[in-house]
């Protein structure tokens, strides 16, 4: 009886044992992350390119998995190229191309591009225009006739100007009641000063200025088929495509422009700080960034590590510091933005007033860091880690990735970003993270503070200078401790 | 003989293409794999291998419409919870692992689902199904946590109070529409509700709702199908079935009757209002030409009342459509006007678009238009990973056949005029609910 109590006492034991044995190693694998299996290799979608006897360059990027097709037509004709004393002349021309053609009016050119199941819209940038179309893909030819109808026989007519300078005028004041638009016209008004890129920014007073006789020259200068590029993104090959668009296309005549070189940028050389008042705005609204001037292509790399780290995400240092460590901010991101003859880096938060000048110190502070210490090789890693994910994601739709591409190729910068982008981000290491941030100014920053006066002024005041102006871009004084009570 | 031999031929060729021909249109244009796991949990996989990413949506069945009165807003910060931290992820962690790898993520709750979705390099895939496993399985509810939570959706809700001037009669309309507390309570909950939620209520909700049986496991993108299955199973398979989620019985509205209210706006400048009228709910017969009217009357520059009111420059704002709730749905039309007299003008032009679309007099061509607009809309629904995985997951929740997904967007396509004009009779009826928004 013992030895039988025994034995089932062995076998108890082992069989308990045993149990807690696999059900701890079945959890084991919750303690901690798995690893990554390899990373399958990115196949980029199959880019096609051809020119037409008129010039037009076309590009066919090939995606089969969605019945649609999107055109992106690049023009390259932005704001840069609006007259000097017409601001806005690029944005105003892009907006009446949309609008109606010899053939069709403006309800006309809407059914037509609704009943294709179409989406059509223009993007304005500094360097070029982007019209975009995406509509269902047997409907390429409609698509195409109405694109070829808009920028080949458009009519400008009286009704239509006024219609199109009346949405921009509205849009212009809409935008104006956001803080952050604020700040981030402020801060292009004083970094592109007395640049040709300054024509990119304007208030909606300008839109009063433009008429017939500003559209037309600009019209027949810039919107050439030699000066523009048509992308096509879908399931349909280069030489269908090229035959559509030849059809549709070729009568559009060749002309040549004389455009001269756009002057070099100069960086801000001193930390300038700026404040707009905007009334009952509880919180304060930063924006601080530089020019980074000549970026070549092989600079972009390091630069977008940089910004990673500095603040691309919320696991970013200033998003971890200002947010998470300090409690400033509800938010703090940087940017990089790129132009053809510059790139500017940006970065955005909004914070508590008390908090402002602590919140731009902090900001200076991570912004030094970089450039004085080597950055340490876990973090460059873990940018590059997002750099390299993040970037399939980016090329997923037809959208974002006729984007890219077209964004590729409008600013020249080739194979770089596009088939060597991964092999490029992955060369990085923190010594030439290092040598980029010695390279460009990091440190002398205009920050845009847009917040209410009677909430913020005490602040402000914590600050040795501010330079006031109204929200139209106009320099009204400048607060400094000694000042305060005369100035405002 | 050999005539007819070849006439023979000929048909049968052309009934097993014509037939071979349907079965493919009727099938949804993905490979869909699906199974069910001990624990109730539901898998779906999809495979496209166009790049390498991967996307991992999981939905829970519970939502706004499962909060008790006095209880709103237990939904919303239990999906803000699940990014607090669990037994073996820090707080926050959730997100650093995702962006870190350069990840997208999301989450959302809705009236009754909340999703929660990220899309990450396909390589990734284990680390996503541990990340979500682990807050499905032993998710850290605390004061501290809960507190923290609190304070960030209060905030919320006196912001989008103070700076959104249609909130509140938005809200006030939801209660005339569907005049049930579990359909017109707000998501984001009332703030005297939220701050009075204790531990134990969000650790009971979160044990109820929060379990393997009440979900729905959705993963789209650059897989292996057999070594997916093996990592689904590996995370979710031991995480304990929860409690049998009891069905919410089916809402019972007052008959129709016709509602006109008036609401004064303390910080709306401009006057408004909203027209709604109750419908026929998703997947009844109704519901499809339902849908196509409502492309008809709303969607687009070129739609019936997009003409009426903005191109006339009578309205300032034009919003509306269907609005699906549990097993409910209605009709919308919000419109905010420049003045008092445009918005009388506005509210006639509606009623007049909404009798007009009652004698089914559309022409072909309007017809198509909406057609191929609401075909656009459907396939944009799966256009990326993580559309299509929230796409499967939110059918699968809403119990349709994934092999019949096809079938859907032909039942919308083959709707007619007659069928249109029908259902405009049917619901459109003078036992509408109007909303008068006046500014102070």
């Amino acid at each position: 009886m013992r030895q039988k109590s025994r034995a089932f006492f062995i076998l108890f034991s082992i069989l308990f044992y045993g149990w807690t044995a696999l059900s701890f190693s079945q959890e084991r694998f919750r303690k901690n992350a798995p690893d990554p299996d390899p990373l399958p290799t990115l196949n980029l979608p199959e880019i096609e390119t051809a020119s037409l006897s008129n010039g037009l360059t076309l590009s066919v990027i090939k995606r089969e998995n969605l019945p649609l097709i999107t055109v992106r037509l690049v023009i390259f004709a932005g704001e840069l190229h609006s007259p000097e004393e017409f601001p806005g002349t690029a944005a105003f021309a892009a907006n009446m191309v949309l609008r109606r053609s010899v053939k069709h009016d403006s309800e006309e050119i809407e059914e037509r591009v609704e009943s294709i199941g179409g989406q059509f819209y223009a993007s304005i940038f500094p360097d070029f225009v982007m019209f975009t179309f995406t509509f269902l893909e047997e409907f390429l030819d409609t698509g195409l006739e109405i694109i070829s109808e808009l920028i080949l026989q458009p009519a400008f007519t009286s009704v239509e100007i006024a219609s199109v300078k009346r949405l921009m005028f509205y849009d212009l004041l809409n935008k104006a009641t956001d803080s952050e638009y604020i700040a981030k016209r402020q801060l292009d008004q004083i970094l592109f000063i007395n640049h040709p890129y300054s024509k990119s920014v304007y208030n909606e007073e300008v839109i009063k200025n433009l008429n017939e006789r500003v559209l037309l020259p600009f019209f027949n200068t810039h919107y050439n088929p030699n000066h523009a590029w048509i992308f096509l993104t879908g399931n349909l090959s280069l030489g269908t495509a090229s035959r559509k668009v030849s059809r549709y296309f070729q009568t559009w005549e060749k002309k040549n422009r004389e455009i001269p070189a756009l002057p070099s940028l100069i960086p801000n050389k001193k930390l300038k700080v700026c404040f707009v008042h905007k009334p009952e705005e509880k919180q304060a609204t930063i924006f601080m960034g530089n020019i980074l001037a000549p970026v070549s292509a092989v600079d972009i790399f390091p630069l977008l590590v940089i910004n990673q780290v500095l603040g691309g995400t919320t696991t970013s240092r200033l998003f971890m510091n200002l947010r998470e460590s300090k409690e400033y901010a509800y938010y703090a991101f940087s940017q990089l933005e790129l132009f053809k003859a510059c790139a500017v880096y940006l970065i955005r938060t909004r914070v508590r007033p008390e908090v402002t000048r602590a919140a731009v110190m902090e900001t200076l502070g991570e912004m030094e860091k970089i450039t004085k210490e080597k950055i340490p090789s876990f973090e460059i890693e873990q940018a590059k880690s997002y750099l390299i994910g993040n970037f399939p994601i980016n090329i997923e739709t037809h959208d974002t990735l006729s984007l890219k591409v077209a964004q590729i190729q409008a600013f020249q910068f080739g194979e770089a970003l596009w088939d060597d982008y991964l092999e490029n981000i992955m060369l990085i290491d923190s010594n030439r993270v290092f040598e980029a941030a010695q390279k460009y100014d990091f440190l002398s920053p205009v920050v845009v503070i847009v917040g209410d006066r009677e909430i913020l002024t005490e602040h402000l005041l914590e600050f040795e200078e501010v330079e006031v102006y109204d929200q139209k871009g106009v320099h009204l004084y400048t607060l400094t401790k000694e000042t305060s009570d005369e100035t405002r | 003989m050999l005539k007819k031999m070849t006439l023979f031929f000929g048909l049968v060729i052309f009934l097993v293409w014509g037939w071979a021909r349907a079965q493919t249109e009727h099938r949804p244009p993905f490979p869909i794999t699906q199974f069910t796991l001990d624990n109730g949990l539901q898998v779906i996989l999809s495979e496209d291998y166009s790049l390498p990413l991967v996307s991992v949506v999981i939905t829970y069945k519970v939502g706004a419409i499962n909060e008790e009165a006095g209880k709103t807003g237990l939904a919303y910060l239990l999906e803000n919870l699940m990014f607090q931290g669990s037994e073996n992820i820090g707080r926050m962690q959730h997100i650093s692992f995702i962006r870190r790898i350069g990840g997208t993520l999301n989450a959302a709750t809705m009236e009754d689902k909340t999703i929660f979705y990220q899309t990450v390099p396909s390589n990734q895939l284990a680390l996503v199904l541990w990340l979500e496993s682990d807050r499905m399985k032993s998710l850290e509810i605390n004061a501290s946590n809960i507190q923290r939570t609190k304070i960030d959706l209060i905030e919320e809700i006196r912001h989008r109070k103070t700076t959104d001037p249609y909130l509140e009669s938005s809200l006030l309309f939801d209660q005339y529409l569907f005049p049930d507390f579990a359909h017109s309570h707000p998501i984001f909950g009332q703030e005297e509700d939220l701050r009075e939620l204790t531990v134990a209520e969000v650790k009971n909700f979160y044990s109820k709702f929060y379990c393997p049986n009440n979900a729905v496991l959705a993963i789209c993108g650059h897989i292996d199908k057999r070594k997916t299955i093996e990592l689904v199973r590996k995370y979710f398979g031991t995480i304990p079935k929860g409690e049998k989620v009891t069905p919410l019985p089916p809402v019972q509205l007052p008959e129709k009757e016709a509602i006109d209210r008036t609401y004064r706006d303390p910080i709306a400048t401009l006057p408004a209002f909203y027209l709604g009228y109750r419908i026929a709910p998703a997947k009844s017969p109704d519901f499809y030409p339902l849908k196509i009217a409502e492309y008809i009357l709303l969607r687009g520059k070129t739609s019936r009342l997009h003409q009426r009111l903005i191109k006339k420059g009578i309205a300032f704002r034009l919003e509306g459509g269907i609005e699906e709730k549990k097993g409910l749905a209605g009709f919308k039309v919000f419109v905010v006007s420049t003045n008092e007299i445009m918005k009388e003008r506005s509210t006639k032009e509606v009623l007049t678009e909404i009798t007009r679309l009652k004698t089914g007099l559309i022409s072909e061509k309007e017809f198509g238009k909406a057609k191929n607009l609401f075909r656009i809309d459907y396939v944009h629904q799966y256009a990326s990973c993580a559309d299509r995985a929230i796409f499967l997951a939110e059918n699968q929740l809403a119990q349709n056949a994934l092999e019949k997904l096809g079938e859907e967007l032909d039942k919308y396509l083959s709707v007619s005029t007659l069928q249109i004009a029908s259902v405009m009779n049917k619901y459109f009826t003078p036992g509408r609910i109007f909303l008068d928004v006046k500014v102070r």
